[in-house]
């Protein structure tokens, strides 16, 4: 039982290593747009 | 066989919860003291640690810090990997009143928080890889021998007849003086524009020194390891320490800056609840006040300093942790009388000032190792992944650039 909790353990720390050293870029979020009503019927 | 005590079970029990609950009120701490763009980062760091160690810790770390001699005092063997063989009975060698495994979980938290503390020296610029492979390395390399040479009974600063009620070398020294190497080694902060740019939310970190100080009473009065005497003597000393070096804190800063500063009421706390944490058991209330009163001095001293030097300690770990470590395990050395713990020894003002040396040896010790070993496995760190963020990533922000999250929307 504990050889096999210190391989699961260890395949965390070899996840770990694999995993990306930085986060995907996420492009900037879209200012949401306001209608103006009264201006389009002006 | 000895027997559990119910009501010593249940002390040491609520305290381990008690310290559990100090790495989340640091991360607060340490969170409100950045720069909005990287308080999810910093937070994450201690609260990382908190599920990091309490895996190696079961898995490895308990048995290298207190298992079974593997000779000189150095080390614990590996017999007890896993906890095998540490069950809900007493143990007839640590606290032979509660089960064995309340001693290991009260033992966990304190090697949680110990990692947890060196964060602060590197934030908003070290990787998260690296940092998460850089905890793991510590707290079995570092943490482990450390606290097996002060508190095993087989450790060689035991045999010395070293003090430290709770952590003052074991936990605040060793995590200080490896803040101090880490922002060595990781160097400056980009664009640093000091203190404008920092901190970012003052009442988070209050609220993170408010939790630090409520979980401290488990760190300090559970080390006595029993519903007694004993645990109410370091829960006054811990809460008068904390309260005389706040006070202290803010007086200064307000004959030096013309303020009563907040921030310095929440920092002068924790420096009163780092100096008091070796001598929590060994010395009197009154003692306590004074002990709180130096270090106030001392720290603020050494936060100063370190505006003028060129280390970028983000967080003043080593002001703090390090030097009020420093300060309260020397204090010990003065201040201990065995009035109040019959099992301790007497200080350099009850008459016996080897006591002294015998700390200062420790200190010295406990910091000299912190320090190699913490550059050593810094630069084997640096050799799997660069600890150091691009800068591009380091002026977007690590909430964004390392965790792709943000705290606080536009």
């Amino acid at each position: 039982m504990v050889i096999a909790a210190l391989v699961t353990f260890a395949a965390l720390v070899v996840a770990w290593l694999a995993a990306p050293s930085e986060a995907p870029t996420r492009a900037p979020a879209a200012k949401p747009t306001v209608e103006a009503p009264l201006a389009e019927v002006a | 066989m000895p027997e559990i005590d119910s009501g010593d079970t249940a002390w040491v029990l609520v305290s381990t919860a008690l310290v559990m609950l100090m790495t989340p009120g640091l991360a607060l701490f340490y969170g409100g003291l950045v720069r909005r763009k990287n308080v999810l980062s910093t937070i994450m760091h201690s609260f990382f640690v908190l599920a990091l160690v309490s895996v190696t810790w079961v898995l490895w770390g308990y048995s290298l810090a207190f298992g079974p001699d593997a000779g000189l005092g150095l080390i614990g063997t590996l017999q007890w990997v896993g906890l095998e063989g540490v069950t809900g009975d007493p143990s007839p060698i640590y606290a032979s009143t509660v089960p064995h495994l309340a001693f290991m979980a009260f033992q966990m938290m304190f090697a949680i928080i110990t990692p947890a503390l060196i964060t602060g020296a590197f934030a908003e610029r070290k990787r998260f890889k690296a940092f998460v492979l850089f905890s793991v390395a510590w707290a079995t390399l570092v943490y482990a021998p450390i606290a097996h040479w002060v508190w095993s009974p087989d450790g060689w600063l035991a045999g010395l007849g070293v003090l430290d009620f709770a952590g003052g070398t074991v936990v605040h020294l060793a995590s200080g003086v490896a803040a101090l190497v880490a922002a060595l080694v990781v160097g400056r902060r980009l664009g640093l524009v000091r203190p404008a740019n920092e901190p970012h939310d003052v009442p988070m970190t209050v609220l993170g020194a408010g939790l630090l100080w409520f979980g401290w009473f488990g760190f300090n009065a559970g080390s006595a390891l029993g519903a007694n005497g004993l645990a109410a003597v370091a829960l006054v000393t811990t809460n008068t320490a904390a309260a005389m070096a706040a006070l202290t804190w803010v007086t200064i800063s307000w004959l030096h800056r013309g303020s009563p500063s907040v921030l310095g009421a929440a920092v002068g706390a924790v420096a009163g609840l780092v100096a008091i944490t070796p001598a929590a058991g060994f010395v009197t209330p009154a003692a306590s006040i004074l002990i709180g009163f130096g270090v106030g001095v001392v720290c603020y001293g050494a936060s100063l300093l370190r505006l003028r030097v060129r280390v970028d300690d983000a967080l003043d770990v080593f002001a703090v942790h390090g030097v009020g470590g420093a300060f309260g395990a020397l204090a010990t050395g003065v201040f201990a009388t065995v009035a109040i713990n019959p099992a301790g020894r007497d200080g350099l003002l009850a008459g016996n000032p080897r006591q002294l040396l015998v700390q200062a040896l420790a200190v010295a010790v406990v910091a000299a190792y912190s320090a190699v070993m913490t550059g050593a496995i810094l630069a084997m760190v640096n050799l799997v992944v660069r600890i150091r963020v691009p800068s591009e990533a380091e002026e977007a922000g690590l909430d964004l650039a390392q965790h792709g999250e943000i705290a606080y929307g536009s």
